[in-house]
């Protein structure tokens, strides 16, 4: 028997996990008991990891389309096939007309070296990666404010937190081991302010649940700071010690009573006022916000507001305190420190600056780097379907199920000349590729994931990957050789990691020796250094925070005559995304074996169905047929879809509209029908 | 009885390696501790009980049943050599002797016993606790006993395939060392006193339903409590066919979980985090005390260190005392 210390693939929580084999097959799970945030505990998903790893679906050689099937091939013929068809849609419509998608379940090294075949390589800055979809508004909105776009404390600040304000995240079910430690700081006299109209499992425990309307997080934050203001609540050294920008914004924030919130979030005026006394006047209180805030076309504005009731009230730069953004992904933090992004190369450095571009083609061997940022994720795939981008190499995403409006992401991949996916299982995107090529999962590799908490954390080798799959870093490595180019050969990933941080100042103290075992907070820029638990504590990244002026924006498309409910999109706790881990594993898929929409009881009646029923859904972008799922978790007239199932695909009905500046789409508000179905 | 020191270990367990698949404790790079082999870590005898379910060595997480090649041929997985297992406690002894019960408890399971039976169970107890705190001893339900005292390992057997294992030990122990044994004081689990007051309580039906609703708020159905549970027997079957074979295989179920009663047609009859948790300790305070005469729960305290929000069996027996522990029958 074998024992390999790893991280859960899930979450971006970051647990720690003994994978267990025998004669090279897995054969269970062990948590780490020593390990700082598992604590000899794992949630259903981590202690069923290892379910997908053997299972008969998986891709074991390369396949490329011919007479329109695909068919089994060698290595070989299936990067020459990549390569050559890279290049040809470069030769005949520009650098520019390629876009690549990488991973935030891939490795540090393996986006790090995605992001340089794309640059140093290809020469394009089309490069992106699911944080587009899911914590883009945190990179942009925190950036501002703070100046570093990720958690600003540690998950064990938990247990001294004197109150915990969750906003838009279902924490127990998608970051269980840290909703279960709130659960246990509450037990222990904590407070709790749940901020989301769906009675998560969360709000039982809260001293205050705020069933506010989808979509009007702002109003409601500012009414809060408006009470702040006017009950002198705020941290006046705080401000004019450590901020900017004050006046302005609370100018803003006088005028939003919270009467005229209460008219907006569906709220009493009550609540809004005891939400703003219990925040303010805790001596440590820690917000933790997801997707909930992010995926809104004003999602920048909901992290900005966040941002400023912290500030607001100096519940900042201290353990217990904080702006917490909960990553999603196990390496999403990862993948955006790693410039998997259009506009920033590792660590978040302008792809525009000049100082930058230079340094990053020195150390690549010299030869051109673009210079214009690429385009977003989903901005691309409205310029596939324009015809503006003509070929697409996709590692480890699945955007058939996970990018709104999912007619126009499948108009948008069958328009390309070329569409490449590397996964480990034919996915529904990988069923349209012209070339797949068979990957290594996370039980069979070496490499680093960073969590949510910025902590940097060792994979290791399980496992031998099944067939002919390889690792995603070897595979990119071969494409750079088959495209000619020489700078891409490593040994093993520890060497891509000295690389990252050599041209990366918040990795530039990591190696993997450093990281046995519990790994390292960045920034870590030195050897000798031991990593930050907790950022802004003298002052903020940025220098001093900023209050940004926001204002309150309505959802895109609002409910009426014709779609009068609310959908809101999200996850359901047995399931990751797309469902082609989950789905393949026994006991997770036995728990959430179909798709279904929650329906409040009362309108279930009003339409004249019962809990199990068939119920068809239809917005302006599609229709579908599900259970429904009868249940007070959602207040009258809002359905909750989770979006795992192909064969119940909540984004065929989300609504393709873009936050103007993280360009993320807003699947938490569409306006939609609902009746019986057959 | 025999005697060895605790340097002179390795080479033992090394010496069995011939004849045996050796499971020891070792220390793994995290600092915890676990059954490995030799080569996995340095060996850790001593520490205590192991954090996760020491059942699992006969009933692993996922184990492969058989196999059907193309041809219709059974292919059942074999295991070259027997194992050979020190690092139970005696209370997880006491766990295995009760799933061993249950495994060959009307149909026998040959799958659990095609390991089971062939296997060689050391215990270790005396003074080799957390901190070298006492353990207590086993005296018999194993093959051999690993007893430290002051600074060397005791070695007793208790069956022949022991014995034969013993004699490979040069070292007697002196007298001394054996009246130290034969003195070693009982150990009194005060949890223990709890968790029977409890089971009192569940066979007079003195637990409301309200007090599930406040204990299982708290339950995010990780399934920890059970996996972790060394009393803890159910499993699930799944098939895998790929190109060359069908494989079924069995995985470690939980009832803590909404599918583990769900009927196809959707009805469940624990439908509700407060009627699976009251299964959880009613079956294990209750039921089995019914079924067998006896408690399914030896108050290992594994489940009450994994639960990520502290529901478990001991916490819950705690509560249910303190709440309802006035409570007389008849």
């Amino acid at each position: 028997m074998k024992r390999t210390l790893t991280v859960c693939p899930y979450c971006g929580t970051g647990c720690m996990l003994h994978l267990l084999s025998e004669g090279g097959r897995l054969i269970g799970v062990e948590p780490s008991s020593t390990h700082p945030i598992s604590r000899g505990g794992l949630c259903i998903k981590g202690w069923n990891a290892f379910g997908f790893v053997h299972h008969p679906d998986r891709l074991t050689e390369p396949l490329v389309r011919k007479d329109g099937v695909l068919v089994p091939t060698g290595w070989q013929e299936a990067l020459s096939m990549v390569v050559r068809g890279l290049q040809s849609v470069q030769a005949r419509h520009g650098k520019d007309a390629i876009m690549f998608a990488s991973s935030a379940k891939a490795t540090n090294e393996e986006n790090f070296l995605l992001m340089k075949l794309a640059r140093r390589v290809f020469g394009t800055n089309n490069i992106d990666h699911c944080a587009r979809l899911c914590h883009s508004s945190t990179v942009t909105g925190l950036a501002e404010t703070f100046g570093s776009g990720a958690m600003t404390n540690s998950i064990d600040c938990i247990d001294r937190a004197k109150l915990i304000f969750v906003i838009g995240s279902n924490t127990t079910e998608q970051h269980p081991l840290i909703g279960s430690r709130i659960i246990r700081a509450v037990n222990k006299g904590a407070q709790l302010i749940v901020a989301d109209n769906r009675r998560i499992r969360l709000s039982r425990h809260a001293n205050l649940h705020l069933r506010h309307r989808n979509g009007s997080d702002v109003a409601l934050l500012l009414a809060m700071m408006h009470v702040i203001l006017a009950e002198g609540l705020e941290d006046r050294e705080f401000i004019a010690a450590r901020c900017e920008n004050f006046e302005e914004f609370a100018a803003i924030a006088r005028d939003w009573p919270p009467e005229r919130a209460a008219a907006i979030t569906g709220l009493g005026a009550e609540e809004v006022v005891a939400a703003a006394r219990l925040y303010a006047t805790s001596p440590a209180a820690m917000i933790f916000y997801s997707m909930g805030i992010t995926q809104h076309s004003h999602g920048v504005d909901n992290v900005r507001a966040v941002a400023a009731l912290a500030m607001l009230t100096g519940n900042i730069g201290r353990p217990g305190t904080g702006v917490n953004p909960l990553r999603g992904q196990n390496n999403v933090q990862g993948g955006c420190d790693m410039g998997v992004l259009p506009d920033l190369y590792s660590g978040y450095q302008k792809v525009s600056d000049p100082v930058v571009r230079e340094k990053f083609r020195a150390a690549w061997g010299g030869g051109p780097l673009p210079e214009t940022p690429g385009l977003p994720l989903t901005l691309a795939m409205n310029a596939a379907s324009k015809g503006q981008i003509r070929a697409m190499f996709i590692m480890g995403e699945n955007p058939i199920i996970s990018d709104p409006d999912q007619s126009h992401a499948r108009e948008a991949l069958q328009s390309l000349e070329l569409l490449v996916v590397q996964d480990i299982f034919l996915t529904e995107t990988a069923q349209l590729a012209d070339v797949v090529l068979p990957a290594a999962c996370f039980a069979e590799k070496d490499g680093t994931f960073t969590n949510t908490e910025r902590r940097i954390q060792l994979v290791q080798k399980g496992v031998e990957p099944p067939g002919e799959a390889r690792a995603d870093w070897q595979i990119i490595c071969e494409l750079a050789r088959h495209a000619g180019s020489q700078v891409m050969n490593y040994e093993d990933t520890a060497q891509i990691m000295a690389e990252i941080a050599s041209l990366t100042p918040a990795y530039g103290g990591v190696t993997h020796q450093r990281l046995a075992p519990y790994g390292l907070q960045w920034p870590c820029p030195s050897a000798d250094h031991a990593g930050t638990p907790l950022l802004h504590t003298v002052q903020f990244s940025r220098g001093k925070g900023r209050f940004a002026l926001i204002g309150y924006r309505q959802p895109a498309e609002m409910t009426d005559a014709r779609f009068p409910y609310t959908l809101t999109t999200g996850r359901t706790y047995f399931h990751w995304h797309t469902g082609s881990m989950t789905r393949r594993t026994h006991l997770l898929h036995r728990e959430e074996p179909k798709a279904f929409v929650e329906i409040n009881p009362v309108d279930a009646a009003a339409i004249g169905v019962r809990n199990g029923g068939l119920v068809t859904v239809a917005s302006r972008r599609g229709e579908l047929t599900v259970a429904a799922r009868v249940t007070g978790t959602v207040p009258e007239k809002v359905l909750f879809m989770p979006f795992h199932f192909m064969e119940g695909a909540a984004n065929a009905l989300t609504n393709n509209v873009l936050d103007p500046e993280s360009h993320i789409p807003e699947f938490k508000v569409a306006a939609v029908s609902i009746r019986r179905g057959q | 009885m025999k005697t060895i020191a605790d340097l002179e270990l390795v080479g033992f367990f090394r010496q069995l390696a011939s004849d045996y698949d050796i499971r020891v404790p070792v220390l793994l790079p995290d600092g915890g501790r676990a059954f490995g082999s030799i080569d996995d870590g340095a060996l850790a005898l001593g520490g205590g009980a192991l954090p996760t379910k020491p059942t699992a060595v006969f009933f692993p997480q996922d184990d492969t049943l058989f196999a059907q090649g193309s041809g219709g041929e059974l292919l059942v997985p074999e295991h070259s050599r027997p194992l050979f297992i020190a690092g139970f406690t005696a209370l997880d002894l006491r766990c295995l002797k009760f799933i061993d019960r249950f495994f060959a408890d009307g149909f026998r399971d040959d799958v659990y016993f095609r390991t089971r039976e062939s296997a060689v169970v050391a215990t270790v107890s005396g003074y080799c606790g957390p901190d070298g705190a006492l353990l207590p001893l086993a005296n018999g339900d194993c093959d051999l006993e690993f007893i430290a005292l002051r600074g060397q390992w005791l070695v007793r057997a208790y069956s022949n395939k022991g014995e034969a294992i013993a004699l490979l030990i040069p070292g007697e122990a002196s007298a001394d060392a054996v009246a130290e044994v034969g003195a070693l004081a009982a150990i009194v689990n005060p949890d223990e006193e709890v968790i029977k007051a409890a089971s009192a309580l569940l066979l007079v039906d003195a637990v409301p339903d309200s007090f599930w609703e406040e204990i299982a708020v708290n339950c995010i159905q990780c399934s920890g409590c059970n996996l972790v549970c060394p009393t803890c027997t159910c499993f699930g079957v799944q098939d895998w066919r790929y190109a060359d074979r069908l494989e079924r295989s069995r995985m470690w179920d939980s009832c803590q979980l909404d599918g583990f009663m769900r009927e196809a047609g959707g009805h469940n009859p624990l439908g509700t985090d407060a009627l699976r948790t009251r299964r959880r300790i009613h079956h294990k305070l209750a039921a089995d005390m019914t079924k067998w005469g006896e408690l399914g729960c030896f108050v290992c305290g594994r489940c009450d260190a994994t639960c990520p929000t502290g529901i478990g069996i001991v916490a819950i027996a705690r509560q249910m005392v303190a709440q309802y522990g006035s409570f007389q029958a008849g």
